[in-house]
């Protein structure tokens, strides 16, 4: 199983990369999340669930403050994260904080979205 | 805020790295002319997930974008056109998105659907068309001519007089 700290992915024009803060996991993103991110995160997500479920984590942190644009793809692919989580039993299900930046514009409406779909699980913080 | 039509055309073959580039230039060109940023934003995603629409369908790779700034006295418009060849397969997939959009008025209500629909997809995220008109706030519209696309998408802008 990953240890948080081996979680992280670094490509040319998107990073991302996780660490363990108690019971917490906090998940930060940069750059540019668009078609060349997609299996990066399609692969990373599902690790971050696993280790969160391993540690029996109270919440994963999401940190898209230095995440200028992620589109329609990389979208679903914490869509699908997130119906992962509801679909967990109650006792091991965890929350999801999602950090965003008021600069970057897009991120209210596509955070807001997320929020959306799973507002048991979901917060969002500016 | 500019008084004058503005409009930015580009014809190209994009891929992946171009789209976001694309994206970036799109920003700073409307930025100039627009002051709300939240609208360029909204321009600017529309603007990526058509084209990235159009690099995953365009049978033969050529896509025309076309941005359209066009003032008036108290609104002004933004048009955003994408055409392409696509083939078959690819145009009854677009008829069914538009015909969902069709029958949903409430753009996010049909995007938190497509959302639920979207998790347990493996391939595509079905996502690209309904976003545009959910985040971006646009109103969609298409037409097929033999195997050409065309995509347009609208919204209106505030304009802002200095006194």
């Amino acid at each position: 199983m990953s240890a948080a700290s081996d979680l992280s992915v670094a490509l040319r024009d998107f990073s991302a990369n996780v660490r363990a803060e108690g019971r917490s996991l906090v998940l930060s993103l940069s750059g540019n999340a668009d078609m060349a991110a997609k299996d990066s995160l399609d692969t990373l997500l599902p690790r971050v669930h696993a280790e969160a479920l391993r540690i029996s984590a109270a919440e994963v942190q999401v940190d898209f403050r230095n995440l200028e644009f992620m589109n329609s793809s990389c979208f679903k692919s914490f869509v699908s994260w997130i119906s992962e989580i509801g679909e967990l039993e109650r006792s091991k299900e965890y929350k999801i904080r999602l950090l965003s930046n008021p600069e970057m514009h897009w991120q209210r409406r596509s955070l807001h979205a997320l929020r959306c779909f799973a507002v048991d699980l979901i917060s969002v913080e500016s | 805020m500019i008084e004058t039509p503005t409009a930015f055309e580009l014809t190209f073959q994009p891929n992946v790295e171009l789209i976001s580039i694309v994206r970036r230039f799109l920003s700073d060109f409307y930025e100039r002319m627009i002051e709300d940023q939240d609208t360029v934003s909204r321009i600017a995603l529309a603007t990526h997930e058509l084209l990235e629409n159009a690099v995953k369908y365009a049978s033969d790779g050529a896509t025309f974008l076309s941005v359209k700034f066009e003032p008036g006295e108290t609104s002004s418009t933004v048009s955003i056109r994408l055409m392409n060849r696509a083939n078959a397969e690819h145009i009854a997939t677009l008829a069914t998105i538009f015909d969902e959009m069709s029958r949903h008025d409430d753009p996010f209500g049909h995007y938190q659907i497509a959302m639920a629909r979207s998790a347990k997809r493996k391939v595509g995220s079905g996502l690209g068309l309904v976003r545009v008109r959910a985040e971006g706030e646009m109103t969609m519209s298409h037409t097929i001519e033999d195997d050409r696309v065309t995509i347009l998408a609208q919204t209106t802008v505030t304009t802002r007089r200095s006194s």
